[in-house]
């Protein structure tokens, strides 16, 4: 691939030169006799190899090559959940949000191991893989995503999502709820119950209720969706209400908190669910999104707090309990920044940067952000909202007077410019993170 | 910042210093924004225009492409004289002119595949 020029040549003493860093390593390929040809300036171990974990890995060789990259995952094929409610409105195959390693190791160099990492030594900074092998660390780097709550509601766990998928890790339970989108029969319902904040992907849930109605319209158009949430409100609000009035009708039905929207109980076999006053409601097709906690490699490595969510520096993404250990993505607290891959993208790249700078013994930069997050109305009809963030007293912010959401008196060629530039910037971030030419 | 420091209601004193501080923010240059810096906000870019501004698609490429045609678009996109923006225009309202500049000589710099 050709397409990896960046600022920096290819010869690592320009690359070092670019990062201000040449006279740290005044000879840096002499200083040791490893019989390897290239001295390693230190060893990372990256976590997940998703937006944030494949991100860091690439920019963490683009900053310096000679850092020795270990990324752990246990798929081949990563799925990235922006994209699959296309897939769940029959828009899209599974295949096209597909993505692989072969850009990182083949280009980049980065070492891939396919097994999942089950344990973590913080203090030997060691990772026990399920392979047998173990890893040794200088840093650390986790980008874990969620795991679910099982049994946070009644009756929903695991065994109980392969009735009633949650659909929130894109792959096989995306084809599941697709198939049971398929099987409805026209006049049906389609029920989705969505948890209370925090959670992966804040309009998410409601991008899946407009795409599965896109789809029931033009096959099942008597059909209708229930969102039971377990919330009052929710992001980009007023822009989604209006877009299904105007697209939908009244097909999509939202029930907030306060109108006894959370699911309390889930009968996965009946495709049942009660809410807190008991409820109940029954559906053809059924989807549970639970409440969910950073993945549980983070509470291995003992980086999680009471929450369940990762604490970390804002300006370099390393944990505030465990030195060394850096943890970006949805698994973070990072607020005002949302659980997106827009943002664990950005978190890879700011943790990258701090780990390249800490071997070199340099201070990391502040930190500026960018995020667009796009929803889909229908295929043709996008809206987004923006922020920029920066840090201030230790604390990330979004700056004043930047950002916000797409304009509600929008006319009908921005929301089809919106929808286009979705497009772009999926499969802008699908290269930046993966090398994935689509 | 030099938003931060903006007073609503505060004596002419205050306001006075205010104008100093933003007198200076206006003062920095692109060129003092240290060059790892740049390069790490620009990675923000990368979401949306692909690694180093290279992608080109529905969203333009912005590799190799006039520094002062890159600055001249960013600064329209801030001060809202950009019709039919659908994005840019909320995130360069949040960057300094000086750091806008700098992107832009950043992204010229990057030879275009």
């Amino acid at each position: 691939m050709s397409d990896r020029k960046p600022l920096f040549s290819s010869s690592r003493r320009q690359l070092l030169k670019g990062l201000g860093l040449a006279t740290l390593f005044p000879a840096i390929s002499a200083c040791t006799a490893t019989g390897t040809s290239q001295a390693s300036a230190g060893r990372v171990v990256v976590i997940g190899g998703g937006f944030g974990g494949a991100t860091a890995a690439k920019y963490i060789k683009r900053g310096n090559p000679a850092i020795d990259v270990t990324l752990v995952e246990p798929n081949k094929t990563f799925y990235t959940c922006p994209f699959s409610n296309l897939v769940l409105a029959g828009e899209r195959t599974l295949d096209s949000i597909g993505h692989s390693y072969d850009e990182l190791s083949q280009v980049y160099g980065v070492k891939v191991v396919h097994a999942l990492a089950q344990d973590i030594d913080p203090v030997a900074k060691r990772v026990s893989l399920s392979d047998g092998q173990t890893l040794q660390y200088d840093k650390l780097l986790l980008s874990p995503g969620i795991d679910m709550r099982w049994n946070a509601i009644e009756g929903y766990d695991e065994a109980a999502s392969a009735l009633a998928p949650h659909a929130w890790k894109a792959g096989p339970q995306t084809l599941l709820l697709r198939q049971q989108l398929e099987a409805m029969a026209d006049g049906d319902t389609f029920i989705m119950s969505v948890p209370g904040n925090p959670f992966r992907c804040p309009p998410g849930p409601y991008e899946r209720a407009s795409l599965v109605a896109h789809y029931l319209k033009t096959y099942k158009p008597r059909s209708k969706i229930l969102i039971l949430d377990g919330k009052d409100n929710f992001s980009k609000q007023g822009l989604f209400t209006a877009g299904w009035e105007a697209h939908y009708g009244d097909m999509i039905e939202w029930v907030s908190l306060s109108n006894d929207g959370r699911v309390v109980r889930v009968d996965a076999n009946r495709k049942e669910v009660e809410t807190e006053f008991g409820t109940r409601h029954q559906a053809a097709a059924l989807n549970v999104i639970p409440p969910q906690k950073a993945g549980f490699i983070a509470d291995r490595a003992g980086v999680t707090d009471a929450s369940g969510w990762v604490p970390v520096d804002p300006v370099t993404f390393e944990s505030t309990q465990q030195k060394d250990i850096y943890v970006v993505g949805d698994a973070t607290i990072a607020s005002p920044m949302p659980k997106s891959g827009f943002a664990a993208n950005a978190q890879g790249k700011v943790a990258a940067s701090a780990i390249v700078a800490s071997f070199a013994g340099i201070s990391p930069q502040d930190p500026i952000w960018a995020n667009t997050c796009y929803s889909l109305i229908n295929p043709d009809y996008g809206i987004s909202v923006a922020a920029v963030y920066r840090v201030q007293e230790n604390q990330i912010i979004s700056v004043e007077g930047a950002g916000g959401l797409s304009a509600s008196d929008a006319p009908d060629m921005i929301r089809r410019s919106e929808a286009a530039y979705a497009v772009g910037w999926y499969n802008a971030i699908s290269q930046d993170t993966w090398g994935t030419k689509l | 910042m030099s938003r931060s420091i903006l007073p609503h209601k505060h004596s002419l004193h205050k306001l006075l210093l205010a104008t100093f501080f933003v007198g200076m923010a206006s003062i920095v240059h692109a060129d003092e924004i240290p060059q790892a810096q740049v390069s790490l906000m620009a990675g923000t870019c990368a979401n949306c225009h692909g690694t180093d501004g290279q992608l080109a698609g529905a969203i333009p490429a912005i590799a190799g492409r006039p520094a002062t045609v890159l600055e001249a678009q960013l600064l329209a996109f801030k001060q809202g004289l950009q019709p039919n923006t659908t994005v840019m225009d909320r995130i360069a309202k949040g960057f300094t002119d000086a750091e806008l500049s700098a992107l832009a000589d950043y992204f010229a710099n990057i030879n275009k595949d």
